[in-house]
């Protein structure tokens, strides 16, 4: 048998990606309003707790709902997270009293609840190999690297927003979490048409020949903002409609903000 | 009186689109897709049963298809497809790329 170095590092990766990239924009957003870090390994751990239970219930989960418990139990974490982040978005930008806490369980509920989704079947990928133990070294190397590779993502998405000016700073990564909270709805949708909960309809348009999902910038940006490159009217509405509810809960944080911060000197 | 022939209508209605949705299946052993190639029709909901007959776990992955699902070993998924124009849609298995690769042909 082939050694699985590459594979593994490919599907670590892919998985990684996602919620590395969603933890620099966390901490860069978090450090912007004085809240330290210190959350950010609980919330690993939670997650990999997560993880490791959603894995072992998945053959259960799966069996839900007519067999598309999977797609289901998927898309209400991606909406769960959507959610945390409008409220990361508005305790940021508003910056009430004692928005630091509130910012820190938000930012690391988020952050468990992405890692449960993504670390439960980076698990059943890596269980695949129990059979083959002189495949293990190879596996385990490849998704160090495929760890490594993500969390260095991560860190530079985070170096990058912590060096941009302070002006442009706030609406970078406001815009940035508003944009990952809409790709958190594109793989929603994209989950619930392939349950048949929503009516599956002919795509929009068609980017695969300028822009392919399998390319290192589609897995970017698939990864970022659910890049996807024959969206459906469901996907496109369902995103259009979550980005527009992000950037109009950082409006209304901003318009809220003088007497939000007025109370914490009060307070 | 109303109310009974509505919940006949909408009893009547789930078990047409029910029974109107054509079943196809697929089969994963050792990491590969049999049949390789699976013909459906064209413009038409599909209910695709894949069965993963290996002990480990498999990730039905498709681009073109905008589709990916965890099989567990030993385990079936359900996966809707289409309604779809003609065509050949590739997908393969993420945990075992090399092998497990397939193709949808839409007629």
């Amino acid at each position: 048998m082939n050694s699985p170095l590459i594979e593994a590092v490919l599907v670590v990766l892919r998985e990684v990606l996602e919620f590395a990239l969603l933890v620099g924009i966390l901490l860069a957003a978090g450090a912007q309003c004085r809240a330290r870090g210190r959350w950010l390994p609980a919330a690993l751990l939670a997650g990999g707790v997560g993880a490791w239970g959603y894995m072992r219930c998945m053959g259960v989960i799966s069996a839900w709902f007519d067999g598309v418990g999977y797609e289901l139990v998927n898309a209400g974490l991606q909406m769960l997270v959507y959610g945390l982040l409008l409220g990361v978005i508005g305790v940021r930008v508003g910056r009430a009293a004692r928005s630091g806490i509130v910012f820190t369980w938000l930012a690391a509920f988020a952050t468990a609840s992405a890692v449960t989704r993504e670390g439960a079947e980076i698990l059943l990928y890596l269980s695949a190999f129990q059979g083959r133990p002189q495949a293990v070294p190879d596996l385990l190397l490849g998704a160090a690297l495929g760890v490594g590779v993500g969390f260095s993502a991560g860190a530079l998405l985070y170096y990058l927003l912590r060096g941009l000016p302070q002006r442009l700073a706030e609406p970078a990564t406001v815009l940035l979490l508003a944009l990952v909270g809409a790709g958190m709805w594109s793989q929603a949708s994209a989950l619930l048409v392939q349950a048949d909960w929503l009516p599956s309809q002919a795509p929009l348009w068609d980017t695969s020949a300028a822009l392919p999902e399998n390319s290192l910038p589609g897995q970017l940006l698939y990864a970022l903002l659910g890049y996807e490159a024959t969206p459906g009217p469901w996907q496109v509405g369902l995103s259009a409609g979550a980005l527009g509810l992000a950037l109009l809960t950082a409006a209304a944080a901003a318009r809220l903000r003088p007497h939000l911060h007025g109370a914490r000197h009060h307070a | 009186m109303r109310r009974s022939l509505a919940g006949l209508l909408i009893g009547l209605w789930a078990a047409c689109a029910r029974a109107e949705v054509p079943q196809f299946e697929l089969r994963i052993h050792n990491h590969l897709f049999q049949p390789a190639e699976l013909t459906i029709p064209a413009n038409t909901k599909v209910r695709l049963v894949v069965r993963n007959l290996d002990p480990t776990p498999e990730e039905f992955e498709s681009w073109e298809l905008n589709r990916e699902k965890v099989i567990l070993g030993g385990q079936s998924a359900v996966i809707f497809v289409g309604p779809l124009p003609a065509g050949d849609y590739p997908f393969f298995g993420e945990f075992n790329p090399r092998t497990a690769q397939g193709r949808l042909l839409v007629r």
